[in-house]
């Protein structure tokens, strides 16, 4: 049986009546890479924010490590990294201070802030004031303090917020090794599947407070499956040529859609086609991309 | 939460103020406090009645009013870092209790309020020397008189601490205080009020047990009404910003 390092049940946080986030039944295994997508307003931070005890929930049960969070909730905070929306930092102090200061209070060695600033790229700043710092080197900051305490799970909301494309993929070779080098299992939330979808393994899609999406990440691709689109002379003859070889296919004006993209079953048509006297003027695939899937769930909120 | 935690988070509280304009603030009030006993005539005095005379000159304004002022200053201070940047979330999100959080802001409010007790102390010191008083500072009424003081800042800390915490502002706790500092001039000397109003309780423990001529209105009052008053509003105030915190939505 898999091991759930985050599971909850029935989650949900209600602000004046109205939910922000709803019956949610979050469940990530161990080394998993969890991509918690949703649009804004869509309940990633105020389900992040109960995940670490920072809010209570309205109703429902979060487990992590296997443990209450109601009960053990220091037990579990100490092995837990977190970046909750925008990276805090003390401005006058140093970025080795800031981790010195977060240091002393989860009593990491002290060999650890020089080996965190190393990672994420600001050995070279360590001693500058960080309200000098750009949003992206803060942001930086923000990912080394949730790595000060070697945690078993990272919580990173928005991560990549403000870094340049450099950055980006920086951070997200780092979190794609975490699993890996460190068996750390990892929940990052986006607004954008394709920030994630190199590296997360499943995905949860989250539309106005609801779940409408929770699979592994390759099932998320299967269903992003193309099509073949043929454009015929006769389409709706065309169509019912392809229907009697047991071929299902829609058309579209002049188009004729059909639902496989593998190359037997596209000459097998295209033969069917010629042979019975239609012209063939063009095969093209269509690709509906992840994204487009992904704005589709997220625009209609119709699950799949 | 253990001693060891908080110890910790004392320990990470001091390094935030390290290198703060907080230590430009503390010395402000023992310093004026200096020179106004440097400038007090002393001509007059009997002298049996100098000591107590010049230490009165040198506690009242900052009994008075800038005791509570900076009471109130040090507790927005301490939550400055927090208030800026969604600094309380990333704080909690670490192993660390509310409470203890809480306790620690208030421990090192306390500490900066002792620092400028011992500054001040260290000023009627000065001023008794400059003026070669006979027999030197009195221990006697001085240590009683600082201590009590710091003792009556505790219930404004930790109102300060629960506003400040409540409201998520630097400015706002800040004016309110400096508001209902003021009348402490007025309060001091109504025997009806004066025991009840926390802000006065700095002026009250600090200068009714020196005794140089400040003997009218509450400054008459036994010394046990002011510490129950303080005791009681301590422990009202306390409660209050704990409870605060512990339902406070990060
Ligand atoms: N303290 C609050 N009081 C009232 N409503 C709130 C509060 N906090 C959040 N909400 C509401 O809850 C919903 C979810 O907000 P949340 O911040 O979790 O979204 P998000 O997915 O993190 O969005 P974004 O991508 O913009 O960061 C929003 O509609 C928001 O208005
Ligand atoms: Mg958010």
């Amino acid at each position: 049986m898999k091991e759930w390092i985050i599971e909850t049940s029935g989650l949900s946080k209600r602000y004046k009546g109205r939910y922000a986030v709803s019956n949610l039944n979050l469940k990530i295994g161990r080394g998993e890479i969890f991509g918690f997508l949703g649009p804004n307003g869509a309940g990633k931070t105020t389900t992040i924010r109960m995940l670490l005890g920072l809010i209570q929930p309205s109703g429902g049960n979060i487990q992590i490590f296997g443990q209450p969070l109601r009960r053990n909730r220091l037990q579990i905070l100490r092995r837990v990294g977190s970046l909750v929306e925008y990276p805090s930092y003390y401005g006058h102090l140093s970025a080795t201070d800031n981790l010195e200061a977060i240091r002393r209070i989860i009593d990491a060695p002290k060999n650890r802030i020089s080996e965190v600033l190393d990672i994420v790229g600001l050995s070279k700043e360590a001693k500058r004031p960080v309200k000098g710092f750009s949003l992206g080197m803060k942001q930086r900051l923000g990912i080394a303090s949730a790595l000060l305490g070697s945690p078993e799970l990272l919580v990173l909301d928005e991560p990549t917020n403000g870094l340049d494309p450099a950055g980006i993929l920086e951070i997200r070779e780092l979190i794609k090794a975490m699993p890996r080098e460190h068996g750390i299992t990892v929940l990052i939330s986006s607004h954008l599947l394709s920030e994630v979808e190199q590296m997360a393994n499943t995905v949860g899609i989250i539309r106005q407070g609801e779940m409408v999406f929770q699979d592994s990440m390759a099932s998320l691709r299967e269903q992003a499956h193309g099509s073949m689109a043929l454009r015929v002379s006769d389409s709706m003859k065309a169509m019912r040529v392809l229907a009697q070889s047991g071929i299902p296919s829609q058309h579209e004006g002049a188009l004729l859609t059909i639902g496989q993209t593998d190359d037997e079953y596209v000459a097998r048509a295209v033969r069917e086609l010629v042979a019975s006297g239609h012209a063939v003027y063009r095969v093209e695939e269509r690709r509906k991309s992840l994204e487009e899937l992904f704005l589709r769930i997220v625009g209609e909120g119709r699950g799949l | 939460m253990k001693l060891k935690s908080f110890m910790g988070l004392l320990a990470s509280e001091r390094l935030k103020l390290g290198r703060s304009p907080i230590w430009l603030l503390v010395p402000v009030s023992p310093v004026i406090g200096l020179v106004i006993g440097l400038l007090t005539s002393l001509d007059g005095t009997s002298a049996a009645e100098q000591y107590a005379v010049l230490q009165s000159a040198v506690l009242t304004l900052h009994a008075m009013l800038l005791l509570p002022i900076l009471t109130g200053i040090f507790a927005s201070f301490v939550c400055r870092f927090e208030h800026g940047g969604g600094g309380w979330k990333s704080m909690l999100s670490l192993p660390v209790t509310r409470r203890g959080l809480y306790l620690a802001k208030f421990v090192t409010v306390a500490v900066l309020l002792g620092i400028t007790q011992l500054l001040t102390m260290a000023a009627l010191v000065l001023a008794t020397y400059y003026h070669d008083i006979a027999g030197g500072i009195d221990w006697a009424i001085a240590w009683p008189s600082l201590l009590s003081g710091w003792v009556a800042c505790l219930p404004l800390a930790a109102l300060q601490l629960w506003a400040s915490i409540g409201w998520s502002s630097f400015a706002a706790p800040l004016a309110i205080n400096v508001a209902f500092t003021l009348p402490n001039i007025l309060i001091v000397n109504s025997a009806d009020y004066g025991p009840f109003y926390p802000w006065a309780q700095p002026a009250l423990a600090m200068l009714s047990v020196s005794g140089g001529g400040m003997d009218f209105g509450a400054f008459t009052l036994p010394i046990e009404n002011v510490l129950i008053t303080i005791g009681g509003s301590f422990v009202v105030f306390l409660l209050g910003g704990l409870v605060h915190m512990q339902r406070k939505e990060i």
